[in-house]
């Protein structure tokens, strides 16, 4: 009798273990690339709400959503609700759109995908990076969420110099990736990663993009 | 049934003296252990990271979440080491009161059920990853850990191991998780904040 308790201990992790799951592919938002290996269904083009989720990864894939009216090149950038990471989103006037999210500190990450006809958005990144928005009223409001950061955000148009910033470079056998936000008011936010380590970036001069990486001079470049 | 003890010997070859830990024992754990192991590492890898999962109400992220669910499971885990001493009596003058069996069996369920949402969300919502040796480490200890468990689950159901096979799989359980921990909740609290 006793000697049956560590199977059961066993059974019910693994009992758990299903629940969870199961509770996770049943709750998870609309998105239908929740598991994995389902293909992008190409939505009607006209389905209000974008539902054309890209499988992460391949954020070109989605058919539709190209030939849409065209929007001239811009950015968009602002804070997330409670203030403690930055996000620029930068649309391009083919309906693609960049985005990055970072908290000067630790968090980032770069996400690609499309932009609807009705300015929806949802975009990923690596390690299930997500962000989705509207734009609207010249302004672009929304949800991002990735690893320990899960906020609503609002990004207002931003002019030159203030927008995105990235630098890539190979400096001393490590790879850089720079990503810099310059906010509307100058302020700005920006996180160097050495081969995938993020830390802290020196600052650029968003007049020329100029940043000096351990040493090495990089030009950070303006997206889009 | 009834055997008279002084009877002949009788001229059937005698059965092999039972060899007292079959080699049966240790391979089925032990194959029980890899296939869980691989198989939560190759769910890992292949799954693509769906980056979210469900959240408990009252927590601002699923990261403060796991966190608490994991030091939780490791103040658990305390406990386990702490009783399975007690039991061998490892601590001077201390000898086991009859509840510390029980103690340990509960403690270690309790652990073990704490562990299992936070590695579901791992798996589910981040994968298995190398970005860091940090990333790395927790990755494969994750897979390790519930290798382990299950070999040292399955070890229980026999009868007369090496005295020494149960606190050495232990402890490789409890330093494994105790890593677990040190990767994941301790960075978390330290790089994001001690939050709720």
């Amino acid at each position: 009798m006793q000697r049956s308790g560590p199977l059961h201990t066993l059974l019910a992790g693994l009992v758990l273990a299903l629940i969870m799951l199961s509770l996770n592919a049943t709750t998870e938002p609309p998105a239908a690339d929740a598991k994995g290996g389902a293909p992008p269904s190409p939505a009607a083009p006209s389905a209000p709400p974008s539902s054309a989720a890209p499988a992460p990864r391949s954020p070109a894939a989605s058919p539709t959503a190209t030939a849409t009216a065209p929007r001239p090149d811009a950015d968009y950038a602002g804070r997330t609700g409670d203030g403690a990471a930055s996000v620029a989103i930068a649309l391009r006037d083919d309906g693609k759109a960049v985005a990055y999210v970072c908290d000067g500190r630790a968090k980032e990450a770069w996400l690609r995908g499309d932009v609807g006809d009705d300015g929806g958005m949802r975009l990923t990144g690596d390690r299930g990076a997500r962000l989705e928005g509207t734009l609207e009223g010249g302004r672009v409001t929304g949800e991002v969420r990735l690893t320990g950061l899960e906020q609503p955000f609002t990004a207002r148009r931003a002019v030159k110099p203030s927008g995105l910033y990235r630098a890539a470079a190979s400096v001393r056998g490590a790879r850089v990736v720079g990503g810099w936000i310059v906010l509307p008011n100058g302020k700005q936010v920006g996180i160097v990663s050495r081969d995938g380590e993020p830390s802290a970036a020196p600052a650029i001069d968003p007049a020329t993009g100029a940043v000096t990486v351990d040493g090495t001079r990089l030009t950070a470049r303006p997206i889009p | 049934m009834n055997v008279d003890p002084n009877a002949a010997t009788t001229s059937f070859p005698a059965p092999p003296p039972r060899p007292t830990p079959r080699a049966a024992v240790f391979l089925v754990p032990a194959l029980a252990a890899a296939a869980v192991a691989v198989a939560l590492g190759a769910y890992g890898r292949v799954h693509d990271p769906a980056g979210t999962a469900f959240n408990l109400a009252g927590f601002s992220s699923t990261g403060a979440v796991k966190s608490w669910l994991a030091t939780a499971a490791f103040a658990f885990a305390l406990v386990q080491i702490a009783s399975a001493l007690v039991m061998y009596g490892k601590v001077p003058g201390v000898r086991a009161p009859s509840w510390t069996g029980g103690l340990h069996r509960w403690s270690g369920r309790v652990a073990f059920l704490l562990s299992v949402p936070v590695a579901v969300h791992c798996l589910y919502a981040l994968g298995y990853q190398t970005y860091s040796s940090r990333v790395l480490w927790h990755s494969l200890l994750g897979c390790f850990f519930f290798g382990t468990f299950t070999a040292k689950m399955l070890l229980l159901r026999t009868e007369r191991l090496p005295d020494r096979l149960l606190p050495v799989i232990g402890g490789l359980v409890f330093t494994a998780l105790t890593v677990l921990w040190l990767t994941s909740a301790l960075w978390f609290f330290r790089t994001v904040g001690v939050t709720t």
